[in-house]
Formats: C-alpha cells, structure tokens, sequence
C-alpha cells in the first residue's frame, strides 16, 4: 500500500551519441528552409526581379561588413540600443507593477480597468507624431512609445494571471498561516510568473516596432532612421542590412527570455503541461 | 477544562440569489459540536451546505446567524490553527512535494532544522518517502491527495476539516487511504470534521454521524457509531454491528432522498 521509492524520476534526461546526433539532425532540418530562402533570393536577384528592388544576400553581407569596419553603424547601434533597452524596462516594470496591483485590488480594478481597456484599444502608432512633439525628437519619444507598446501587453497579462489563481489555493494558504506578504511570495507571484513571461516574450518585438515608428517619425540617428534613409537613397542592401541588425537584436532578446523562462518555470516545462512556447 | 474543541452553535446562513431580491436559506440552525480527538462525519445531500460549514470554521465565511467557537473562542477571522484538507489535493504546482509540506511550517516560523525532521516524519508517516523532489504534476492523484494530508499534519492543527477528500479517487485508492486517515488520525489524537457523501465511509471512520437534511437545511440526526477500532475499512460488514450502524445512518438519509429531487 505504501509507494516504493523511485527509480529515476524523470524520463531518463536524454544522453549518448544517439540523441547528440539527433539534436543536430533536427537544427538541420530547421535550417533547412532558411538556407533554401537565401540559395532563392540570391538566385533570383537580377534573374526573376531587378536586384535594385531586393538587393541580394552576398551584398547584404558585404554591406554589413563595410557598416561594421568602417565604424559607420556604431553610433545608430548605441541610441537604437538604449531606446530599446529602457522602453523596454520601463514598460515591463510598469506593467508588472500595475497589473499586479490591478489583479490584487479588486477595487481598483473596478476603478481603472475600463481606463486601461479603452486605452488598450487605441493603435499606439499613432501616438508618434504626438509623442514626437511632447519628449523631442530625441530619444525620449522613441522610448515614451515603445514603453507604451510594452506596457499594455504586460499589464494586461499580469492582470489576467493574477486575477486567474484559484481562490481556494489562496484559502488554503492563508489558513496554513501566511501574511500578505508571504501570499504575494508563495502563491501570487509563482502563479502570475507564466502571464509575466508570456507578455515579456510578446512585448519584445513591439518594442522593436515602437522604436523603429518613432525613428522613422522623425529622428537624428539610429537603426529606423538608417533604414529609412537607405531606402530613400535607393540602397536595398543597406535596407536589408539594417533589418538584420534587428533580427539579431530580437534574437538575441528571446534567448535571453527563454532562459529567463526556462529557469523560473521549471515545474511547468518539467510537468509537460502544455508547450510554454506560445 | 472544556472538552469540545470545535461547537457549532445555531448555524444560519443565508446567500444571495443571484438575479433575485430575496435571500436563499442555505443553513437554518446547525448545532453539534467535536470533542478531542474525536471523528465527525458529516453527509447530507448535494448543495445543503457542507462545505459552507467547513469554511465557517475555517473563518472564511462568517454565518448569518449563530457561531462556531473553536476551544472557547469565536472564530471571527481566517482560523490558522485548523487544518483544511480539500476535494482536490490543491497543492502548489510550482513547489515540489517537499517544499509543500514544508511550507507551513515555513509560513510559522519553525526553524529549518526542525522543519527538514518534521517534513521526513509525515512523509515517511503517508508513505511518501523519496518523493521529496517531485513536483505536483509528477504524482499520481492518490498521491498528490497523501501530500494533501501530509501538509495539514504537518504543523499539527487540533481541528482538521477535510471536504470530500477521497471523492475523486478510485474504489481501490479510496479503501487503502481511508485504512490510512483511521491510522493517522489515531496517531495525531486530532479532531476531524470530515464532509462526504458516501455513507459506508461516513459509518466507517466516524465516531458520529452528523446528518444534514436538504436546503434549507436542519440537522437531521447525529448517530454514535459505536463500533470498536481500528475498523476493518476493506470489508465493512465484517465489522461487528456495522449492519446496524449503516442502517441507523441510512434511515435517517433515505428521507431526504424521497422528499425532493438530487441535485
Ligand atoms: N458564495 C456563495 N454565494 C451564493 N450562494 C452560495 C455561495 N456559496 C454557496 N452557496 C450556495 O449554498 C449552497 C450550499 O453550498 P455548499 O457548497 O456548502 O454545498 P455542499 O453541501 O458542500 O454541496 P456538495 O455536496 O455538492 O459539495 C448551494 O446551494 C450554493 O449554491
Ligand atoms: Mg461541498
């Protein structure tokens, strides 16, 4: 009647040359159609289509080599960077903090949840010329707007995630004996950390969407406005260049995320409930 | 010194209806009581108001009218010093089975040390031994149900409440945790309050039988069982005078059964 004690507990983590060969057969496969992508490209430029329209990706490349040696990109890198990094920051803190708060309280949710639903409506972009005109054409605006962008899809995932913990979880753990203060610890947090994690990893490439806006709207250096001035001088490879160099920002920003992810959600990705990966 | 650890006393309670003005009836009047260590038994029909009573002693929900006393004192606020045991185990899916029953003792302030013997003695007591590490989701539901228990035990309440604790178990499972619940509650000296449905069960662990009647609900009866443990909770007739005690029980039930409709 009683258990007997495990053998290995998980599925034995996967080991030996089998499963190394494996993993690298499905990076393969899932090269695959990005290499076929480019083979095509390549070919058709100046076959199918004028390669003053799509450029090609061997002068992407030598474009981006040139931007990098002679030192030309560095400056927009650095204030694109910052925009993205602070807009950001600023927007999950904030919208941590308020849908927290909101998720918590239900009589401030009662107070400010249609404010925020309505503003939630609103097509952010279309704030930039507004903004533009309230914080500069400095980064300030850049980073105003990609904030805002951020910010409501946190918030609204925070609040969905607090709201969304079983009551009678709560029940249980305020009669072991728990403050507010071990509550907010123990239960609402861990339980809201998925939402969190779902609603950084959407919110990275609105930031990059709102940064961009901003640098197109109007700006004195950085990635947008390189892209938007490449493009107005006929430059498809620099274009193309451009967007790379964004590629890499959003690439690098989810793997950090998943890390992030993997780590603090290891009951979740442990338990197979369901893919994390939304 | 006051032997009843847990008294209801005149328990009303009243619930809004939604989409009506008036109020429904829900409890009309409940009193009995627990005295240490005992083992109380309470089944009624679908929707009379079991699990409202539990959380009244719990200090979740304050009745309409009377109260419950927990050894001498009302019970106006959140009642830490009962155990609750739910339909569903309810343990935190983001904390391993250790960190579970580990956690109130955390929540009191019992020092690591002590809490790491505590943690091994009621998992080696629910037979869960070398499951420390597993989360939740890794357990079978008999088993996340042994944690479930294990986590109350293991800060020691004088009053646990449990709410149908093996309602969603196999026939099998339930038998073997029910054998279990009669060792450890003997071994604790704990009072239990303990709601189900399911009268066989009700006979066999209680030393009385608390019966609820339907909404708006009295009480009905609350029969002694008289029968002499440890009862034999894989065979119940072979328990002298459970026949007797099923039917005592059973009389009572069957006329609420054939007063109105089951929910
Ligand atoms: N918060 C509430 N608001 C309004 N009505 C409620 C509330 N809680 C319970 N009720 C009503 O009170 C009645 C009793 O509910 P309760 O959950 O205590 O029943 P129960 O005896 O435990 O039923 P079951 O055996 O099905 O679990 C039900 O009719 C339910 O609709
Ligand atoms: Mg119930």
């Amino acid at each position: 009647m009683r258990e007997v004690a495990p053998r290995s507990s998980l599925a034995s983590a996967g080991g030996g040359l089998g499963a190394i060969g494996e993993k690298a057969l499905q990076w393969l496969v899932k090269l695959l159609p990005g290499v076929a992508l480019l083979i095509f490209w390549q070919w058709a430029s100046g076959r199918l289509i004028k390669e003053i329209y799509v450029s090609k990706p061997t002068a992407v490349v030598a474009r981006l080599y040139e931007l990098f040696s002679s030192g030309e990109i560095y400056p927009h890198l650095w204030i694109t960077g910052q925009e993205l990094v602070l807009g950001y920051v600023i927007g999950v803190a904030g919208g941590v903090l308020a849908g927290y708060s909101l998720g918590r309280s239900s009589r401030l949710a009662r107070i400010f949840e249609p404010y925020v639903m309505a503003f939630y409506g609103i097509p952010k972009i279309a704030l930039a010329p507004l903004f533009i005109i309230w914080f500069g054409i400095g980064i300030g605006s850049k980073v105003a707007l990609a904030s805002i962008m951020v910010f409501f899809l946190v918030f609204y995932n925070v609040f969905a995630g607090v709201r969304s913990v079983d009551r009678e979880l709560v029940n249980l753990t305020l009669i072991m004996g728990a403050n507010q203060r071990q509550l907010t610890y123990h239960v609402f947090l861990p339980a809201a950390a998925p939402f969190v994690m779902l609603g950084m990893r959407l919110a990275i490439p609105y930031s990059v969407i709102g940064v961009i806006v901003g640098e197109f709207t109007s700006s004195v250096q950085g990635l947008g406005l390189f892209i938007h001035e490449a493009s107005s001088t006929y430059d498809p490879a620099g274009v193309f260049a451009g967007i790379v160099i964004l590629l890499g920002f959003v690439t690098v920003a989810n793997l950090i995320a998943g890390a992030i992810e993997r780590r603090l959600l290891r009951w979740r990705t442990l338990s197979g409930s369901g893919p994390i990966d939304a | 010194m006051d032997d009843r650890v847990l008294l209801f006393d005149g328990i009303g309670q009243d619930f809004p209806s939604p989409g009506q003005r008036s109020q429904i009836r829900v409890l009309d009047g409940i009193s009995f009581e627990a005295a240490r260590g005992k083992f109380i038994a309470v089944i009624g029909p679908s929707g009379c108001g079991k699990s409202t009573l539990l959380q009244m002693a719990a200090g979740l929900l304050l009745p309409t009218r009377g109260a419950v006393h927990h050894r001498g004192r009302k019970v106006t606020s959140i009642n830490t010093e009962v155990g609750f045991v739910p339909q569903q185990a309810q343990l935190l899916p983001w904390k391993t089975l250790g960190e579970n029953v580990e956690l109130p003792l955390v929540l009191r302030g019992v020092p690591a040390q002590e809490r790491q013997k505590r943690v091994d003695d009621v998992l080696r007591s629910v037979g869960l031994t070398g499951f420390e590490q597993h989360f939740p989701s890794q357990l079978s539901g008999g088993m996340q149900k042994r944690g479930s228990i294990a986590r109350t035990l293991v800060y020691r309440p004088d009053v646990i409440l449990m709410d149908e604790p093996f309602g969603a178990l196999d026939a099998q499972t339930r038998m073997v945790m029910q054998s279990d619940l009669q060792t450890l509650s003997m071994e604790a000296g704990a009072t239990v309050i303990f709601v189900t449905h399911d009268i066989t069960e009700a006979v066999l662990l209680a030393d009385n039988v608390v019966v609820l009647s339907q909404r708006p609900s009295r009480l009905l009866a609350n029969i002694p069982i008289d029968l002499s443990r440890p009862r034999n909770m894989f065979e119940p007739f072979k328990n002298p005078g459970f026949a007797a005690a099923y039917d005592a029980v059973w009389t009572e039930f069957r006329s609420q059964l054939q007063a109105g409709q089951i929910h």
